[in-house]
């Protein structure tokens, strides 16, 4: 019951805010942007098809969404810290942050199903519904990529107790996240021999959300054989089964986080 | 020990921030229906005291005790007889009334309109659609008051209930702690306000350095003050009082109970 109501009263303050239709318009504009943009360079302006847009826009979504998810997640959990009448009442301390990430996960995918949704229309009725699966697998690895960010950024939030801080972290995260563990890829794989390099890559791509997703998303369109050293390894080692562990990794970085997030809120002073 | 045989207990109960002792062990209890003050310069330790109750913060050593329910071994029970009135906010400011009387029936168990009731109550009913950054400071702090006391509330805790209320404000206060009283809730509150302190409380606990160095009555601590009662003062007894203990003045703790 407690916990229903912390969500909906969480759900109410996150969809009254601009983040919402904000995100939305952003969403919007990217995914036609780059529908249009990437057949534009031949001098004729036409919409791409939704394989080519999902594609184009799995990059894009890999760099945006970890930083808005981490970014909103470190400040809702560094606000957790001025909710002493809420930690009052009698409900679990935890529920305050499980209800902070359920609503927001609520309201930033509702942002990305408008916007991407929108995008849709535009792309299907200019340039056919063909592979319009691959497009709404995308928009899940987006969600799933969304909440696992929200659930470290809560953490880190909870953990760091001052906002300024929370977003400094979160800014760290993100940059280990999508650059640096590409980073150590590479290193890996120069160091290494092939056989320990293959166990070690696909442990870092189970261990880096971003990378998972990554992986996940250039196997929808069969293209993980491009998806870098890290995906390589993965489909060496593991085939078909990759899809699984991965989105079983990205669950667990939803999942892991939280539970952290809860338990450290619910022991610590405010 | 039943459930209610006491509304709020605190025994030896200290509290250490980093390597610094905020609170000395301190045992005071609050019988039902009976209203206890809390009063010391800025850092006594009164705020901890009343959070440490309210399970903001968690005690380094002893036991707080709401209702007979320990706040740190059985703390939802603890908290469903407790209303508490942080000395912040302690909600967004962007949050929706109606929204929070909604929540907080909830975790009382109460149906959704019971918030929304007491609101009506306080005079606040057509604010259930504002948010708390529309409201005055004043108005908010009715707001949260009049949802702290929702339901069957057995201990009322208030940090600085009257701080940036005016005169109107300050009596919807006072007339709340009268109402827990009558009620027979036992209420814990902190105050720089001495006036407000001697009308309403049945005694005064008088804190300093984290320490209770005087409890008792108005006259209690006088006495252990050694400021005499005089008819025609220039100023109030309890200023007097609360000078003569918090600078230092000789003191003879007055004992629960004692004349």
């Amino acid at each position: 019951m407690t916990r229903a109501a912390l969500v909906r009263f969480e759900w109410a303050a996150a969809r009254r805010g601009r983040i919402v239709p904000l995100f939305a318009a952003g969403f919007a504009l990217a995914a036609v942007g780059v529908a249009l943009a990437g057949l534009s360079a031949g001098g004729v302006v036409t919409v791409q098809g939704f394989a080519r847009t999902s594609v184009s826009l799995l990059q894009l979504t890999l760099w945006t969404v970890p930083m808005l998810g981490l970014l909103l997640g470190a400040v809702q959990g560094a606000e957790c810290q001025e909710l002493e009448f809420l930690a009052a009442l009698p409900a679990p301390r935890a529920r305050l942050v499980f209800g902070r990430w359920a609503a927001w996960t609520l309201a930033l995918t509702t942002a990305l199903l408008v916007g991407f949704g929108a995008a849709g229309v535009v792309i299907g009725a200019l340039a056919g519904a063909a592979d319009v699966l691959r497009y709404l697998g995308l928009i899940g690895i987006a969600t799933l990529l969304l909440a696992a960010g929200l659930a470290l950024g809560l953490w880190i939030g909870v953990a760091a107790r001052s906002r300024a801080r929370a977003v400094g972290v979160a800014v760290a995260v993100w940059f280990v996240l999508v650059i640096g563990a590409d980073l150590v890829a590479i290193a890996l794989l120069a160091v290494l021999p092939a056989h320990d390099a293959t166990w070690s890559l696909t442990a870092l791509l189970v261990a880096n959300p971003v990378d998972g997703a990554r992986a996940l998303g250039l196997g929808l369109f069969g293209a993980d054989v491009v998806a870098g050293p890290t995906g390589a390894a993965l489909r060496r080692l593991l085939g078909g089964q990759g899809a699984l562990l991965l989105t079983a990794s990205l669950v667990a970085w939803i999942v892991v986080p939280l539970r952290l997030a809860g338990r450290r809120f619910a022991r610590q002073d405010l | 020990m039943t459930a209610h045989s006491v509304g709020i207990e605190l025994v030896g109960v200290a509290k250490n921030f980093g390597g610094r002792a905020a609170l000395a062990p301190l045992t005071l209890t609050v019988a039902p229906g009976e209203v206890v003050a809390l009063v010391g310069p800025n850092g006594a330790g009164k705020s901890t005291t009343l959070r440490i109750l309210a399970g903001v913060i968690h005690a380094s050593a002893g036991a707080a005790r709401v209702a007979g329910w320990d706040v740190a071994a059985e703390p939802l029970r603890a908290r469903l007889h407790l209303g508490y009135l942080p000395q912040r906010l302690g909600v967004p400011l962007a949050t929706v009334v109606g929204d929070l009387a909604r929540l907080v029936a909830a975790a009382r168990g109460l149906p959704a309109d019971a918030g929304a009731q007491a609101l009506a109550d306080a005079g606040l009913g057509d604010r259930l659609d504002a948010t708390l950054a529309q409201m005055s400071g004043g108005q908010r702090q009715r707001v949260l008051l009049a949802l702290a006391t929702l339901g069957p509330v057995q201990a009322l805790i208030l940090d600085e209930p009257s701080i940036s209320l005016d005169t109107a404000g300050a009596e919807d206060v006072r007339e709340a702690i009268r109402a827990a009283r009558r009620r027979g809730a036992a209420v814990l509150f902190a105050s720089h306000h001495l006036n407000d302190v001697a009308q309403l409380a049945d005694r005064i606990a008088v804190m300093v350095d984290g320490r209770v160095v005087a409890c008792g009555t108005v006259p209690e601590l006088a006495h252990a003050a050694g400021v005499a009662w005089i008819e025609r003062a220039t100023e109030p007894l309890i200023e007097r009082v609360y000078r003569a203990l918090v600078r230092g003045a000789p003191l003879r703790v007055v004992r629960e109970g004692a004349a």
